[in-house]
């Protein structure tokens, strides 16, 4: 009897964790759809930035480039920064993106960290590195806001030569259900070598000194927002998947334990009638 | 030969067609770009952005961005840009109030940078829907 109660209990509580999941799910699906959108009309936006911003800077000399794109002198020193999830509870992901921080710390010991996030905020700080700031990464769409304050930072490290480059670790949404961790170098700005393969007939008004800070500006920013996105992206893209996975197997063990309890059940019940039956026979041979 | 026209913002592609003119107002100025001009990169200022198509003309609200001319292809990357029959009047207004008071009130420096984009978006958006109204009746 005491086996049948507790195995009543045991479907009970499986049958809640598979609610609890369904609705983290159908949460993470809701979130998704708006984050891929985001992401994926962003994408094309930062495209066309970088090919604007890379045909003007191959116009001017090295000398007259903006601090952006100029390699700072000695030191080597990487301010990185993170980006994760707030919340666990989505696969492998963060695990994920650990592991390729403490890869990454092993072979650029001089670095400096910025953490959105709180699930690599502890791991940062394990790393005994200098913590410029830690941010929440939120549980919504970020807002380009979140960028203008990380800017700010960038700027001050870099162009006062505190640090020599600037990365990003963080995951990219490759689709629904297949996120990768990835280092993104952000400054100073690369372009690739040779020139853009357009007519050297092209004017620009202002100048082309005077264009280029605010169209770099604008693309670190937009750089910056776009992964904070993909970031974002993946973070729902793996919950959705792991809450589905989390649903199945509860209602699997709820199945399985269902079975359980049903045999048990019925032997309970056959039992009962062994008894009564031999009780009967009993009786009627006594008399 | 027709003009490709580009209006990309960060949330999506505004506007791609095949376009005869388009007006934009840049840093130096107001400009006018027709077929086979010379390649250009300037920046816009934000203003209200006049794209003409035959005997038909198309008004956009737009704030700051780059545009860029290339081979009759004309990019711009806009922070923002809103089809002047897509602005929602009411809004627009209310977005405006709000900016105002948020700047009236006592706010932090990034709170009233945030107010101040907003209110010249709102005041932008207004000025276009009103102007293109007008030209409708």
């Amino acid at each position: 009897m005491a086996n049948l109660l507790s195995l009543k209990r045991r479907i009970r509580a499986a049958q809640n964790v598979s609610k609890t999941t369904r609705a983290m799910q159908m949460i993470a699906i809701s979130k998704l759809k708006k984050a891929q959108n985001a992401t994926l009309s962003g994408r094309p936006y930062v495209e066309k930035l970088s090919y604007v911003a890379w045909n003007l800077s191959s116009r001017l000399d090295y000398e007259h480039t903006h601090e952006y794109m100029k390699k700072t002198d000695g030191k080597n020193k990487s301010l990185v920064l993170v980006f994760s999830p707030d919340k666990g509870l989505c696969g492998g992901l963060v695990t994920n993106l650990i592991r390729e921080i403490i890869n990454f710390d092993s072979s650029h010991p001089n670095s400096l960290y910025i953490t959105f996030g709180k699930k690599t905020e502890s791991v940062v700080a394990n790393l005994k590195k200098e913590l410029v700031a830690s941010f929440k990464f939120g549980t919504t769409l970020p807002s380009f806001e979140m960028v203008l304050p990380i800017v700010k930072i960038i700027d001050e490290y870099f162009l006062s030569q505190k640090v020599s480059n600037v990365k990003i670790i963080s995951t990219s949404f490759l689709s629904v259900f297949s996120q990768k961790p990835k280092i993104t170098s952000i400054l100073p700005v690369e372009f690739p070598k040779e020139q853009a393969s357009i007519s050297s007939f092209t004017l620009f008004e202002p100048s082309p000194e005077k264009l280029l800070p605010p169209l770099l500006r604008h693309f670190l920013e937009m750089t910056i927002y776009q992964q904070m996105l993909e970031s974002f992206a993946s973070e729902q893209g793996a919950r959705m998947v792991a809450m589905q996975n989390a649903t199945d197997n509860a209602l699997e063990i709820v199945q399985d334990l269902k079975l359980e309890y049903n045999k048990g059940r019925q032997e309970k019940i056959t039992n009962e009638i062994l008894d009564i039956g031999g009780a009967a026979s009993a009786f009627a041979y006594e008399h | 030969m027709n003009l490709l026209l580009e209006i990309i913002t960060p949330e999506k592609v505004v506007y791609k067609d095949e376009v005869n003119e388009v007006i934009a107002p840049t840093i130096n100025g107001e400009i006018a770009i027709l077929p086979n001009h010379i390649g250009l990169l300037t920046q816009v200022n934000p203003g209200e952005l006049i794209i003409k198509k035959g005997t038909t003309a198309q008004y956009l609200a737009i704030t700051g961005g780059f545009l860029e001319v290339e081979n009759n292809k004309i990019s711009i990357l806009a922070d923002y840009a809103v089809k002047a029959q897509d602005i929602e009047v009411a809004r627009a207004t209310e977005a405006k109030k709000r900016a105002e008071k948020i700047m009236s009130e006592k706010a932090t420096d990034n709170e009233l940078r945030i107010a101040q984009a907003e209110m010249i978006k709102a005041i932008l958006e207004l000025k276009v829907a009103t102007k293109h109204k007008r030209r409708a009746i």
